[in-house]
C-alpha cells in the first residue's frame, strides 16, 4: 500500500475555496508523486462537473474520465484533508482521495475506505487524522481485513 | 425490465471511468451479498460485460447504461452511502424477489 498511497501523497491541514479548487489541488499531488501527467488534472475537473464524486461522510474521490486513462503512469492515490470543510453539491467534504488507476491495484485501499465509511466513528477518525501515519494505519488496518 | 433475484448471477457496478465509485461500491455490495453465489464486479459504463444480469449505476449514467446494455435491469442510485437502491438489489437477491429497473 505504501506505493499506492505514498506518504508524500498525504497532505493534511489544507484549505480550498470550493469544490473545484479542492479537485484542482488534488490533481497536482498526483502529478508530483508520479502517478499522472498534467492533463489528467483537467479530466478530473471535467469528471467532477459531470457527476459529483462526493461519497458522503465528508469524503470525495476525485478522479479522471475513462478517456483520460492515457495520462496515467501508475495506479496511485492521494489524500488531501481540508479540516475547515469544502462545500460540495450535497454537503461538506473534509477529505479528497484523488484516484489515478489503470489497473485494479487500488481496489484494496478503496475497499478499506468503503468499510471505514460504513462505520461513522472510523470515518471521523480518518477525517481528523493529524499525521500521515494515522491515515496509513487506518486505511491499512482495514485493508488487511478484506475478503 | 425485471429479473427474479434467484436468476441473478452477476451484478455489475458501472461508473464513468470504472476506477472510483464503482470500485468502492463493489466492496459494499460484496459484503452485503456474502454467502450467495452472486458475482459483483465493477466496470466503466461503456464496457458493461454481456453476461451482467443487473447493472447498478449512478442516476446520471442511467441512460448511458441502458443504451450500452439494452434489455438488462438497471438500478440507479443517487447517494453512495445508504441509498435504498442498494437495499432493493440485496433484498431481491437474498429473498429471491423480483427486481425491477
Amino acid at each position: 500500500m505504501a506505493a499506492l498511497l505514498p506518504r508524500e501523497g498525504i497532505r493534511l491541514g489544507l484549505k480550498a475555496a470550493d469544490r473545484f479548487d479542492a479537485v484542482r489541488q488534488s490533481g497536482p499531488v498526483l502529478v508530483e508523486i508520479g502517478a499522472v501527467e498534467a492533463p489528467y488534472v483537467d479530466a478530473m475537473l471535467e469528471r467532477e462537473r459531470q457527476i459529483s464524486t462526493s461519497l458522503g461522510e465528508g469524503f470525495a474521490i476525485p478522479h479522471g474520465t475513462d478517456a483520460s486513462r492515457g495520462w496515467i503512469r501508475e495506479t496511485m492515490l492521494s489524500f488531501l484533508q481540508f479540516p475547515e470543510g469544502v462545500a460540495w453539491d450535497d454537503g461538506e467534504v473534509i477529505v479528497c482521495v484523488g484516484i489515478a488507476a489503470v489497473g485494479d491495484e487500488h481496489v484494496g485501499v478503496l475497499a478499506s475506505l468503503a468499510r471505514i465509511l460504513t462505520v461513522p466513528e472510523q470515518a471521523a477518525r480518518l477525517r481528523a487524522a493529524e499525521r500521515p501515519e494515522d491515515v496509513l494505519s487506518l486505511l491499512g488496518s482495514n485493508e488487511e481485513t478484506k475478503r | 425490465m425485471a429479473i427474479q433475484g434467484t436468476d441473478v448471477r452477476k451484478v455489475v457496478v458501472a461508473c464513468e471511468a470504472g476506477m472510483g465509485s464503482s470500485v468502492l461500491l463493489v466492496t459494499q455490495l460484496r459484503d452485503r451479498l456474502k454467502g450467495t453465489d452472486v458475482v459483483v464486479q465493477h466496470s466503466p459504463v461503456s464496457q458493461i460485460p454481456a453476461d451482467a444480469d443487473v447493472i447498478v449505476c449512478h442516476r446520471g449514467l442511467e441512460a448511458t447504461a441502458r443504451g450500452v446494455a439494452p434489455g438488462k435491469v438497471v438500478v440507479a442510485f443517487s447517494m453512495f452511502l445508504g441509498d435504498p437502491a442498494f437495499d432493493r438489489v440485496v433484498e431481491a437477491i437474498r429473498e429471491g424477489k423480483a427486481l425491477e429497473g
